[in-house]
């Protein structure tokens, strides 16, 4: 009896966590989906495929192009991506009529992989603060020279760069006014909403705020996001809960899938391509590197043997040795920070997730979260990095255009005047 | 965003009062020709851009008001408090008893640096009570002292101080028969001294703007006043706003950077001129009906035929029926009296603006060879009528339309300064005949880049 009663409970427990785990989803599809599935009918094929593609969209990278043509070739481009492996998903026809059994196969791989619902709610998060615009950009690696772009179809008028070149600076200008007027108009509204809020640590409205308070129907649009992604919650929340069931029924989906290699015989329909150009890098880059090993060495050899040579005259005894160590802390030191600001751009790792704008009196000073004043010397060293490595690059493009020019007879090279 | 407006001597202010009171009482307007809560945008929108609210509920003009003598002043001021409707700010002005003596030299370099703290300090001031500033629309005339000379030195401190921010320069040319003697000099010096330091020069020909009221306002005795009237109409066609993009209704944030952004991106070729269509007395406005077709079609015979007005156009110009590049036909665009477009701007106002039919502007053949319409031309729209029109378009173009009177003028201030006449007066004040020959050589590289379009 007792066995019968925990079998029925068992059976009921798979409908809830696949219930629950579609709640989660995005754009929700219906449970039956995932039975049809089971049995790879072709009328869940259709709604499996649009699900991939919102969810492999969603994921971060790697990027594939979005230009690849149906739906479901580019499902198959972003899965091959993410490292799926599956020869059966590679020969579903491209239409997108068959193969539901496969897809559902491979979403639960990517859900087995890693926290694929965290992912997917942490994107369509509903913002209630005002969030902090985001500066990061990367360094490059090493100065290098530019990389060769694509060739024009045609003679090139220098005038049409030159027309592009001001037009790119106008619009930086633009861009610049833009967020100078977005942050002043953001600290009215922080200014004039003091003392407003609920919760006394933030101590003022945020703009998502005020105009819900401001338009009762954007409040409304407001309450319905927020009940949405409540509920989106809820569902993951007891899908974690639920979800051994599910594998266990994935389980019984492997065993009557037909007997087919899991790893590909042959490659898939669709491979990365790797431009001609990206080999050409590699050699030019290796082949910079050896240069700058070279340089270095022979930059490094004759200053070794003179410092040698001097220390050679020094004499023994503690003094030396107590001197000796303090040299080599500080260039110990010396190489850490520079090692830092090659690899960081001089910033350490940010705490993951938004941060929300605050404004709060001088001397209210809360423990958590970032302070306006760290994040501005933060940004203003990471900006004198770049300027640095700007004018390294300025100097070599200099110095190549003048090479260049030295090697075409008769041209009389004028460089512009600096501003 | 806003801009702030700097008007420089006698021709600078009282054009200054001119545009704000069009600008005024457009947004003001009872003839809209679109909904209530549209216009509402629209009278936000230009009030946030030109003006700023005081506790007394009038608005008040963004602007600093500069000349060397104290009655051009004074009347601007009283005439705009008297209409009750705006105002200008109480201290928003600077003004000596001295005056310039039409001398470029003077204006430049000895009213510049001696008063230059005092012009910075209230143009900051008006700069700190914008949420955002957009840039700097400074008003000025070419011929005189005050305006060209210190206007230039203004400008040139602009670009210092607020590096960030753009100019325009609103410049207006002088009569070809004008009065003053040295107003060649005046305005070569002004031009080759602003291309360096204005991101772009507005050019309103006295001549052009003569003609349009007598021919087509019907007016007997034009005097300033009608003229500056006019160019006043022409820069609120332009300035009033405008839709952000096409199918949006939001309007545009920073107009002035958009056109710089769509017309003078590239160093050389900055001079900017423009055409209005239709353009008449507010009488016969009441007995006219216009259609999109009708209007675009003269707009732009205007623009390749280089006609300053609707009536008079030269019917016979055609665009070219090949456009080889440049360098193996030179001079040859002259000989057909067309005039090649590097970029143009169409703000078109009013009903049915969206069905209007853009085509004739698209054709590369109006264009300079290295610069495909796509990034060439540009139309701005709003539904919302300016000025009772009940359909009205602006044509802001880049285009040859100077090089024939600037290529007069530097012809004639270079025979008054190979025979030396009435250079003391400038030397004696600091320009050298060095900074003449610089002039000379700029504006010359300017010609030859225009004509070789």
């Amino acid at each position: 009896m007792a066995r019968w009663r925990r079998r029925v409970r068992g059976a009921a427990a798979l409908p809830e966590a696949v219930a629950a785990l579609s709640r989660a989803l995005p754009a929700a599809p219906s449970p039956e989906t995932f039975r049809r599935a089971k049995f790879d009918r072709p009328e869940a094929a259709a709604a499996l495929w649009s699900l991939l593609a919102r969810v492999l969209s969603a994921l971060p990278a790697p990027a594939v192009p979005a230009s690849l043509g149906p739906e479901a070739r580019w499902v198959k481009a972003a899965l091959r991506a993410q490292g799926y492996q599956r020869r059966a998903l590679w020969e579903l026809p491209e239409d997108g009529s068959r193969g539901s059994r496969e897809l559902l196969l491979a979403l639960s791989w990517l859900l087995a992989r890693g926290p694929l619902l965290e992912q997917l709610l942490a994107q369509t998060r509903v913002q209630l603060g005002d969030r902090m615009p985001a500066f990061q950009c990367e360094l490059p690696a090493r100065p290098g020279p530019a990389a060769p772009s694509v060739a024009p179809e045609g003679p090139l008028d220098v005038r049409l760069v030159q027309w592009l070149m001001g037009t790119l600076r106008l619009r930086w200008q633009g861009l610049m006014c833009s967020q100078q007027e977005h942050a002043a108009l953001l600290s009215k509204i922080h200014m004039f909403t003091r003392g407003c809020h609920g919760d006394c640590s933030l101590h003022h409205l945020s703009v998502v705020e005020t105009e819900a308070l401001r338009d009762p129907e954007s409040g409304r649009q407001l309450l319905q996001a927020l009940e949405s992604e409540n509920a989106r919650l809820e569902a993951a929340m007891h899908w974690r809960g639920s979800q051994l069931v599910y594998w266990q029924w994935l389980d019984t989906i492997l065993d009557i899938c037909p007997a087919g290699a899991p790893t590909p015989a042959s490659p898939p329909a669709c491979l990365p391509r790797i431009p001609k150009r990206g080999v050409d890098e590699w050699e030019l880059l290796e082949r910079d590197l050896q240069g700058l090993q070279e340089e270095l060495r022979e930059a490094a050899e004759p200053r070794r043997a003179a410092w040698e040579a001097r220390v050679d005259g020094q004499g023994q005894g503690p003094q030396w040795s107590r001197s000796r160590q303090a040299v080599r802390e500080a260039v110990s030191q010396a190489l850490a920070s520079l090692q830092q600001s090659w690899e960081e751009g001089g910033i350490p790792a940010q705490p993951l997730g938004p941060h929300r704008l605050v404004r709060s009196e001088d001397g209210m000073l809360s423990s958590q979260g970032l302070r306006a004043t760290e994040v501005i010397s933060l940004l203003r060293s990471q900006e004198a990095c770049l300027e640095a490595l700007l004018c390294q690059l300025q100097e070599q493009c200099r110095r190549e255009l003048a090479r260049l020019a030295g090697t075409l007879p008769g041209l009389v090279w004028i460089p512009a005047p600096g501003r | 965003m806003s801009v702030v407006t700097l008007q420089l001597g006698q021709c600078g202010n009282q054009i200054g009062f001119e545009v704000f009171d069009t600008l005024f009482s457009d947004s003001h307007c009872s003839q809209i020709f679109c909904s209530k809560k549209e216009n509402e945008a629209y009278l936000a929108s230009c009030m946030e851009r030109f003006f700023r609210e005081e506790e007394s509920g009038v608005p008040v003009a963004r602007a600093v008001l500069v000349d060397m003598e104290p009655k051009v002043i004074n009347q601007t001021l009283s005439k705009a408090a008297q209409s009750g409707r705006w105002k200008y700010g109480q201290h928003a002005c600077f003004c000596q008893k001295q005056g310039s003596g039409n001398n470029w030299a003077y204006g430049y370099s000895v009213h510049g640096p001696r008063h230059q703290e005092s012009i910075m300090n209230l143009i900051q001031k008006e700069v700190e009570k914008c949420d955002s500033l957009s840039g700097f629309f400074i008003i000025m005339s070419m011929a005189g002292g005050t305006g060209s000379g210190l206007g230039t030195f203004i400008t040139q401190n602009l670009q210092d101080q607020f590096s960030n921010s753009l100019r325009m320069n609103q410049i207006i040319w002088p009569y070809g028969t004008g009065e003053v003697i040295v107003q060649n000099y005046n305005s070569i010096l002004t031009l080759s001294h602003l291309y360096r330091s204005s991101d772009a020069l507005l050019v309103h020909e006295n001549d052009a703007i003569h003609k349009i009221c007598a021919k087509l306002m019907n007016i007997k005795q034009i005097s300033f006043r009608d003229i500056n009237q006019v160019v006043a109409h022409q820069l609120g066609s332009v300035f009033q706003p405008t839709y952000s993009a096409e199918g949006s209704s939001h309007y545009r944030r920073n107009p002035l950077g958009d056109l710089m952004e769509n017309l003078v991106p590239h160093p050389e070729f900055k001079m900017l001129g423009v055409r209005n269509i239709p353009q008449m007395s507010e009488n016969s406005l009441a007995y006219s009906a216009f259609t999109w077709a009708g209007l675009l079609k003269h707009l732009r015979q205007m623009l390749i035929s280089n006609a300053k007005m609707e009536e008079g156009i030269n019917w016979k110009v055609r665009p070219p029926s090949s456009r080889l590049p440049a360098l193996d036909k030179p001079f040859v665009s002259q000989e057909l009296h067309f005039n090649t477009s590097i970029a143009n701007l169409l703000i078109l106002r009013g009903k049915e603006v969206h069905s209007a039919d853009l085509g004739g502007f698209k054709e590369p053949a109006l264009y300079t060879s290295w610069l495909k319409p796509a990034n060439a031309f540009h139309v701005w729209k709003t539904q919302r009528g300016f000025r009772k029109y009940e359909k009205s378009a602006a044509l802001v173009s880049n285009s040859q339309f100077l090089v024939k009177p600037l290529d007069r003028i530097v012809g004639r201030a270079w025979n008054m300064f190979a025979s030396k006449a009435y250079l003391h007066q400038y030397t004696k004040f600091g320009v050298q005949e060095e900074d003449f020959l610089d002039s000379f050589t700029l504006l010359e590289q300017v010609i030859a880049s225009y004509r070789s379009l």
